[in-house]
């Protein structure tokens, strides 16, 4: 993958395996992520999806260096981060940020909230005390808070707005990038739509890019441009969100998107489940690692692994991806609405605005 | 056994669950948590109760199955008829021989649920033996039995695993088998599928719908995921700060949502289809109790308030067809000048 202006962050051939070895436990090697190429555009969202114990978070980590890859490289804005000393690191950590599922584990329960959003000014910036708290005041304000907020603690606040206190938190050092671990998955949905409108708010206003780890695929249509579906530590399918969503051509972005139950009675029943449980990353299958669950599998997808391939920027790793046709979300379909829940949304929509709500 | 897709409005049968008035207060609250909420279910149907956290559903839940700790909740109000007999009045010894035999329960995460140190199978035949009268052999052969009614792969070989040996999917698939194994009347399922992927939750919502095909158990099934209610739905109930805000038939409340909650809700939902552009919301979050509003509960956050919204509670109010909304300003389109079909 050659670097070029367009790009903020690639990911080359990254492998990251853990070893279960512990005092009750002799060594295990977890494959979390084996083998892992993207690059992300600058101003683009970027979303990876898969369920859990796909490598998913791990990935997210790695990206940041959070943790270190066993091998591969990362180059972060044409600057290789796995050569970097932990100086350059400081200095980029500035720039790369991110935003964790958890609301209630992320933030020091100690610290007030004011606290909390001006320490990465006192890491990153050389504001005087005033110059910060006025910072946080507005940082604060920006994502849905009151300024006087700052003097509280965490655990005031419902889920919601600890997300917010993240994402101020977050955006302090202005970063140019964001990676967001599951930043929706334990809101409620009203809360999640506020959240997910203020991000983009945000994305727009900063001018970020955002990386999204999320297994709700509803969100991922909603806030991505492209998606990278990943299955036991290896990306199966990469493509423009539309395109993956319309045409998928994996049999398990297939399943995927056949296994969300649709907000609709009656529309998602004929589908059949996909057999089987995840195998563990510790011994994944041989050849294509989804084989032992696809409705499609042949001998080949057993003995050999499919390369990650191309076809006019569509990426996927299927032996027969070629010869299948596959079924995506038909466009229309999962909005069957009828003419009256048409109706009532959109006088929802009318009067929230005038009631002046907050819709952030 | 009763014909299973018998409707509700039927009305010649025999509801087997009917809860009426049912109110729910905690130590120290000034409002009841769970205020007057009624419902019933028929044999072989499904009732979803769904709505988000905080909004009683749970509560709602345990207080039918006598679950609910004495010293901190308080039933202020209502009864719960399971089988001719109120469950919130009977005592520990009485609702033990009904919990888990005729009325039995799964949570949403399988692994607390499950004893962690006995093996599954054990645990299975244990829930027969504390119910029937049945040799240790028989309750093995039952488990086993359950074991391949869920479709546990191998089943004979993991009757002798531990929880931890299995899948979370595995795991609630031996809650299910536990569950059914008494052949009770009524299933109370709380969020069954919320801990599991997407993949796993789509096998566990077809064996449920199957099961409850085979064995005309009724559900009563919590949830927050709009998308698992108009899956496994017959009949809908929306709750909101400890009420029913609106409830029906699944199709009807899908395709005619009457209160603004629902409307908000079903709206604030990122859809499948193409972007949508911005999403709906419902500003601001439910309101504590300290502060809940006298009248509407949702009238802090509805878009459609009026001044007596917030001094009159709304009464549940059906049409003809079992759909009833708690709501002064329905029906919308009415009270505020849009042509309507």
């Amino acid at each position: 993958m050659a670097h070029s202006a367009e790009t903020i962050i690639e990911a080359d051939d990254l492998v990251k395996h853990f070893s279960g070895a512990s005092l009750v436990r002799s060594a295990a090697v977890v494959r979390a992520v084996d083998g892992v190429s993207l690059s992300v555009r600058r101003g683009e969202t970027f979303a990876i999806v898969g369920e859990a114990g796909c490598g998913k978070s791990t990935l997210a980590r790695l990206l940041v260096r959070l943790i270190d890859p066993t091998s591969g490289r990362i180059v972060y804005d044409g600057a290789d981060l796995t050569g970097l000393s932990n100086r350059e690191m400081h200095r980029l950590r500035a720039k790369v940020q991110f935003v964790f599922q958890d609301p209630f584990s992320s933030l020091n329960p100690r610290m007030t909230v004011g606290k909390l959003v001006e320490e990465p000014l006192l890491i990153h910036t050389k504001l005087s005390r005033a110059g910060r708290r006025q910072r946080v005041a507005s940082l604060l304000v920006r994502v849905g808070l009151r300024a006087d907020y700052a003097k509280r603690y965490p655990h005031e606040f419902s889920g919601g707005q600890r997300q917010r206190i993240g994402i101020a938190r977050a955006l302090a050092s202005e970063p140019d990038l964001l990676i967001g671990d599951e930043p929706v998955s334990a809101l409620d949905v009203s809360v999640q739509a506020q959240i997910i409108n203020l991000v983009e708010d945000l994305k727009d206003e900063f001018g970020l890019t955002l990386i999204i780890i999320a297994h709700d695929l509803a969100v991922i249509r909603h806030m991505s441009d492209r998606v990278a579906v990943m299955y036991l530590g290896k990306i199966v399918e990469l493509a423009g969100v539309d395109e993956l969503f319309e045409r998928p051509q994996h049999p398990y972005t297939q399943a995927l998107l056949q296994a969300i139950p649709v907000p609709a009675p009656g529309a998602n029943v004929e589908h059949v489940p996909l057999a089987g449980d995840i195998p563990s990353p510790v011994a994944p299958p041989s050849g294509c690692r989804f084989h032992t669950r696809c409705p499609y599998a042949v001998e080949r997808c057993s003995e050999s692994e499919p390369p990650l391939a191309a076809e006019s920027g569509h990426l996927v790793a299927c032996h027969r991806a070629a010869e299948l046709s596959l079924e995506g979300v038909s466009v229309g379909g999962a909005s069957n609405r009828s003419p009256a829940a048409t109706r009532r949304f959109e006088l929802y929509r009318k009067f929230s605005r005038q009631a002046g709500a907050i819709t952030d | 056994m009763q014909e299973p897709s018998l409707p509700e409005t039927a009305g010649a049968v025999e509801p087997v669950l009917q809860v009426r008035g049912l109110s729910v207060r905690f130590a120290g609250q000034p409002v009841d948590t769970v205020d007057g909420v009624s419902f019933s279910i028929a044999p072989g149907r499904t009732l979803c109760l769904v709505g988000e956290s905080g909004c009683g559903k749970s509560v709602t839940s345990l207080a039918t199955m006598g679950l609910l700790p004495a010293k901190v909740a308080k039933i202020t109000g209502g009864e719960a008829l399971f089988e001719g007999r109120d469950t919130l009045t009977l005592s520990r010894h009485e609702i033990e021989t009904v919990r888990g035999n005729r009325m039995a329960m799964i949570f949403q995460e399988p692994m607390t649920s499950l004893n962690p140190v006995f093996k599954v199978g054990a645990q299975v035949a244990e829930a027969v033996i504390r119910h029937r009268k049945v040799s240790r052999l028989e309750a093995r052969e039952r488990a086993l039995e359950m074991f391949r009614k869920v479709r546990i792969p191998a089943p004979e070989r993991r009757l002798d695993d531990y929880p931890h040996q299995l899948s979370g999917g595995m795991r609630q698939r031996v809650m299910i088998a536990m569950a059914l194994a008494n052949d009770p009347k009524l299933l109370i399922a709380d969020e069954p599928t919320t801990a599991l992927d997407v993949t796993i939750q789509a096998q566990i919502l077809e064996l449920m719908r199957e099961l409850q095909r085979e064995t005309g158990t009724a559900m009563l099934l919590i949830t927050h995921d709009l998308g698992v209610v108009a899956e496994i739905a017959d009949d809908v109930a929306v709750m909101y700060g400890g009420r029913i805000v609106e409830t029906g038939p699944v199709e009807r409340i899908f395709n005619d949502p009457q209160h603004p909650y629902t409307i908000g809700l079903m709206s604030s939902m990122p859809s499948l289809d193409a972007r949508s552009g911005r999403l709906a919301t419902i500003s601001g979050s439910v309101p504590p109790p300290s502060e809940m509003p006298a009248g509407c509960r949702f009238a802090t956050r509805c878009p459609f308030v009026e001044e007596r919204c917030r001094v009159e509670v709304p009464p549940l109010e059906f049409d003809g067809f079992g759909h009833g909304r708690a709501c002064l300003r329905a029906p919308l389109e009415d009270n505020f000048g849009i042509k309507g079909a």
